[in-house]
């Protein structure tokens, strides 16, 4: 299940915070909104080739070891934050994706469709 | 009252890449702090202060520690912050024997640690690990290093080849470091050449995982002149947490923000040290400790890793460090630590920094969401 990502915005002074904190980080307001965040440009990109385990994750979701090598990438989404994401083949570095929140991870499809 | 404090001994709990069903994270603790009181002269009786730092300590903490370590103590302190707790204990370890709260405390870090385990503490390392980032998956934090380590090489004009050049100079330390689990001589073909990870990183850009323990003895100066022998005594420690709220780009660490204050309060200059024992979790941040707190010439970092590191040997993690030494859990927060003390004392053997007086030693850890939160670093000197 996957919904378009959504930011902290600080109610007092417009601080984005992504993950979430209790109290902002610029003035120490508890006020928080939240707010989209659906697009970004990626920055980096690698894959997990090599020493990763079939494990059972935190949330009880079971990791298995795929062929295709899971492909990772920070985006600096428009929102102001940056995300660590989840990304299919072939995306790459400056390419703008849209962002979506899934269980304990974030994904991030071009946002260009072919 | 202020009465100096001195470090009198050290010790590590030999690192095995597979322990023995015998080794526990507690035997790797008794065996490190007994060797370390035998290196001091400290009798097991006088030790009055007790820090540990453990990822496998649970259900115990650091005083059910005390009680099987057969002491009574004063002072306690346990300390979870992986590669910043070893000088983070110093810190209060010091200044509790400067202020008169313990006399003899003793510092121990250790974990028996499988790769196993590896996986499942970095999974679970903290909510934002839990709850953002081991789903990805990330398989611990190399894909957050790789992302790091393309950001500094993108701003420092770094290849893979440069990078080479720290893992290659530590691995000609650890030749003669017979307590590190690698210590063949590595080549820039075998570092090319190795298995890639995550992109950049390959093989050997990445720790070994080890179990073993490591601990210090800290005392009041007035002990450590009755004890006799060389003592190390601190002339600064600085630390910073959370410097940029993960908004920064991790390339830009808290290092840059503690760098005056630590030599000003040091007295010495960048110039003046013999050695500097850093986190090498992954060369990146080794890079970013040397380059931040000051030792890279020019702030060229590019040459400094040809010249300096690869040509000259210029002492830097003469123990190998984590990246041919392992890393023991916990105990890579007082790996450097234990090295730079055993040199400043003259007992690195083999590979003994000659005339070594002034050590800079670093931590690094803490990975929060994209880079570390944790940082400090101590200027250590030789007494006596």
């Amino acid at each position: 299940m996957s919904a378009p990502l959504t930011v902290s915005v600080c109610g007092n002074c417009d601080y984005r915070a992504y993950p979430p904190r209790l109290l902002c980080p610029r003035c120490g307001s508890s006020e928080w909104r939240p707010q989209p965040a659906e697009a970004g440009i990626v920055t980096e990109v690698t894959e997990l080739l090599a020493g990763y385990q079939r494990r059972q994750l935190p949330s009880g979701e079971w990791l298995e070891v795929t062929e295709e090598p899971p492909r990772l990438v920070t985006v600096r989404a428009d929102a102001g934050v940056h995300v660590v994401a989840r990304v299919p083949a072939g995306v790459e570095v400056g390419d703008r994706v849209r962002l979506f929140a899934g269980t304990g991870r974030v994904t991030a499809v071009p946002e260009e469709r072919p | 009252m202020s009465r100096a404090a001195r470090i009198v001994g050290a010790a590590e709990a030999t690192y095995v890449r597979h322990p023995g069903p015998e080794q526990s994270t507690e035997s790797f603790i008794a065996a490190a702090v007994a060797a370390a009181l035998a290196d001091a002269g400290v009798g097991h009786g006088e030790v009055d202060g007790l820090a540990v730092s453990s990822f496998s300590l649970a259900p115990d903490h650091a005083v059910d520690l005390v009680w099987k370590l057969g002491m009574t103590t004063r002072w306690v302190m346990q300390d979870p912050h992986g590669g910043a707790s070893g000088i983070n204990m110093l810190l209060h370890a010091v200044r509790a024997i400067e202020a008169g709260d313990a006399e003899t405390i003793v510092l121990c870090s250790a974990d028996r640690m499988e790769m196993e385990d590896f996986l499942r503490l970095t999974d679970n390392y903290n909510s934002v690990a839990r709850d953002y980032l081991a789903a990805l998956p990330t398989n611990g934090p190399n894909a957050l290093f790789a992302f790091l380590s393309q950001r500094f090489g993108a701003a420092h004009g770094l290849e893979r080849e440069d990078f080479a050049c720290l893992p290659i100079a530590q691995r000609a330390w650890a030749a003669k470091n017979p307590g590190a689990a690698y210590r063949s001589p590595m080549t820039l073909a075998d570092y090319m050449e190795a298995p890639m990870v995550t992109p950049p990183l390959c093989r050997f850009d990445c720790v070994p995982v080890v179990s073993g323990g490591d601990a210090i003895v800290v005392t009041s100066e007035e002990r450590a002149a009755v004890l006799g022998g060389p003592s190390v005594g601190v002339r600064a420690i600085e630390s910073i947490f959370n410097h940029d709220h993960q908004d920064g780009d991790g390339i830009h660490s808290g290092f840059g923000l503690i760098r005056e204050e630590l030599w000003r309060a040091a007295g010495v200059r960048p110039e003046d040290v013999g050695a500097a024992y850093v986190y090498d979790d992954y060369p990146v941040m080794a890079l970013v400790q040397l380059d931040e707190l000051g030792l890279v010439p020019d702030r060229d970092v590019k040459r400094f890793l040809h010249q300096a590191l690869l040509e000259r040997a210029w002492p830097m993690n003469t123990s190998g460090g984590q990246l041919s030494a392992g890393q023991a859990g916990a105990a890579g927060g007082m790996h450097g630590l234990v090295e730079s003390v055993q040199q400043l004392r003259g007992r690195g053997g083999e590979r003994q920094v000659e005339g070594l007086e002034l050590a800079l030693v670093s931590g690094y850890g803490m990975i929060l969401y994209t880079h570390g939160t944790s940082h400090n670093a101590a200027v250590l000197e030789r007494h006596g």
